[in-house]
């Protein structure tokens, strides 16, 4: 298995305040990792640095072909377009419908509308979201959004999926199907970065935890 | 998508801009001819008792030779017992200026030319033009004030109208760039909304200039000036609308641009 994500004396800062400490760790194509830590112990900061937002204060990050320290726009688009990335707040266009919102990596990817739309029906009702196309974000659940941000997540068949706390707070029935739809991605051969505080219980394939705690990082076994 | 409100006020900053350079650009036309028309029909008449070139008169304008011939065959008839072949006779020039004198700048020129030793008289009129064409320069001075306020009161509207697509768009174009968007996709429905705001104004703008420029009040004033004036509506309104897609295009642009 190659090697996706690595992280040599990383280091990663708000305004000098350090909230990972030169720590060094690694992400293996196909891998299913967990990213756990406490609230406010820097899960969602690694996972912003993934996919470029926050830029390594120093050390060095690196995916793929991709040096994260000093990324070109176009280089960080493209490096995003291969991505896909459930944040905590899910960030759905509030102003589109829960179709197009799905629909928008394989727009962003000019698949045509037609068949982004059919892509995006059948990834909905993965999520059991079908009855749900034509609302507005703001007309669905905490859990609905979830699964639709999830759903936008994995349509383009992206080589890693980061996903920041994506089953903290949903019932049991979203959380197994989320859960599922992971691990039918890494069963594809996407590699899967969940930041959590916990891991499931009952969770029966292979996985590796990365656990975050003042500020090193750290393999469990 | 985007409520007529956030339409408006590009559309009203887009019309008034353009309106005002088309009534600016009308003016300044009309006030040119106007001019021009005055300069081809006013003269001054100077007696001298030589020859004059146009050096003579330092180059102010073209001479052109009074034939008065038939004035002198009439006094001669009417006084056959004077000798006319014994008195010299003075000359008698039409001075055309190059430009036109404000009336202190005609006295000027009078003095100037009365200076001369052979120059004996200058004949001016204060013509009622002159009044006229110093009426239309101070209307010109305070329509030019006016379109620049209109100019810099679009151009503020118009910063309003950034402010409003940037709360409108930004958070939009910020999802969209996290999942690797280009530019151009991001931009896209702005520059549709840009496209479609030029095209409204444009269209109203259009219409209000047919309006004003058929009023029989514009039609009266330009025949009482005497001038041969023609809008020519193609390529004015090809101007506004090169102007307009410009505006609208550089304003959706600098919102995709300065998004965050
Ligand atoms: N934008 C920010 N500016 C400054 N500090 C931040 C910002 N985001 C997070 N932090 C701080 O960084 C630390 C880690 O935050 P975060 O990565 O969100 O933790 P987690 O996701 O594990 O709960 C926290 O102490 C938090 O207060
Ligand atoms: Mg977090």
């Amino acid at each position: 298995m190659g090697k996706l994500v690595v992280a040599n004396n990383l280091t990663l800062t708000y305004e000098n305040n350090p909230v990972i400490k030169s720590s060094n760790f690694t992400i293996n194509s196909g891998d299913f990792v967990f990213l756990t830590g406490v609230s406010g112990s820097g899960k969602t900061t690694i996972i912003k640095s993934l996919y470029g937002e926050l830029k390594p204060h120093s050390g060095n990050l690196r995916i793929g072909e991709f040096n994260l320290f000093n990324i070109s726009k176009s280089k960080l688009s493209t490096l995003r377009k291969h991505l896909g990335i459930v944040f905590q707040d899910f960030k759905l266009i509030p102003e589109w419908n829960i179709l197009k919102n799905v629909m928008l990596p394989l727009l962003i990817a000019g698949v045509n509308k037609n068949e982004a739309e059919q892509r995006a029906m059948e990834y909905l009702s993965r999520v059991k979201l079908s009855h749900k196309a034509d609302k507005f974000p703001a007309e669905l659940s905490g859990g609905e959004q979830q699964r639709a941000a999830i759903a936008r997540a994995t349509i383009h068949n992206p080589v890693m999926i980061l996903a920041d706390e994506p089953i903290s707070g949903l019932d049991e029935y979203s959380a197994s199907l989320v859960m599922d739809l992971f691990i039918k991605a890494n069963q594809k051969g996407i590699t899967i970065v969940i930041a959590s505080h916990s891991i499931p219980t009952e969770f029966s394939i292979n996985f590796r935890q990365l656990h975050i705690e003042k500020g090193k990082i750290y393999e469990l076994a | 998508m985007s409520s007529l409100k956030s339409h408006f006020t590009l559309i009203l900053a887009l019309i008034s801009i353009l309106f005002s350079i088309f009534l600016f650009k009308t003016f300044s036309q009309i006030l040119y001819k106007y001019k021009q028309n005055i300069i081809d029909n006013y003269s001054i008449v100077i007696v001298s008792t030589k020859q004059l070139s146009p050096n003579d008169v330092d180059n102010l304008g073209t001479l052109k030779q009074i034939n008065i011939n038939n004035e002198l065959k009439k006094l001669k008839q009417k006084y056959p017992n004077i000798d006319f072949s014994n008195i010299t006779l003075p000359y008698f020039y039409k001075l055309k200026l190059n430009t036109l004198p404000s009336p202190k700048e005609l006295e000027n020129i009078k003095n100037e030319l009365l200076n001369k030793p052979f120059i004996k008289k200058v004949m001016t009129k204060s013509s009622a033009q002159t009044k006229i064409y110093n009426l239309l320069m101070l209307l010109e001075i305070i329509t030019k004030t006016f379109m620049y306020l209109i100019g810099i009161l679009g151009f503020l509207l118009i910063l309003k109208q950034l402010e409003v697509w940037k709360l409108l768009h930004n958070e939009r174009m910020y999802i969209m760039e996290l999942f690797g968007a280009p530019f151009w996709f991001r931009g896209a429905a702005l520059f549709k909304i840009a496209f479609i705001d030029s095209l409204i104004s444009l269209i109203i703008t259009f219409i209000l200039i047919i309006f004003v420029t058929n009023l029989t009040i514009f039609q009266k004033v330009i025949n009482d000036l005497g001038i041969n004036y023609q809008i020519d509506y193609l390529k004015d309104f090809g101007l506004l609308f090169v102007i307009s897609f410009i505006i609208s295009f550089i304003s959706s642009i600098l919102v995709v641009i300065g998004k965050k």
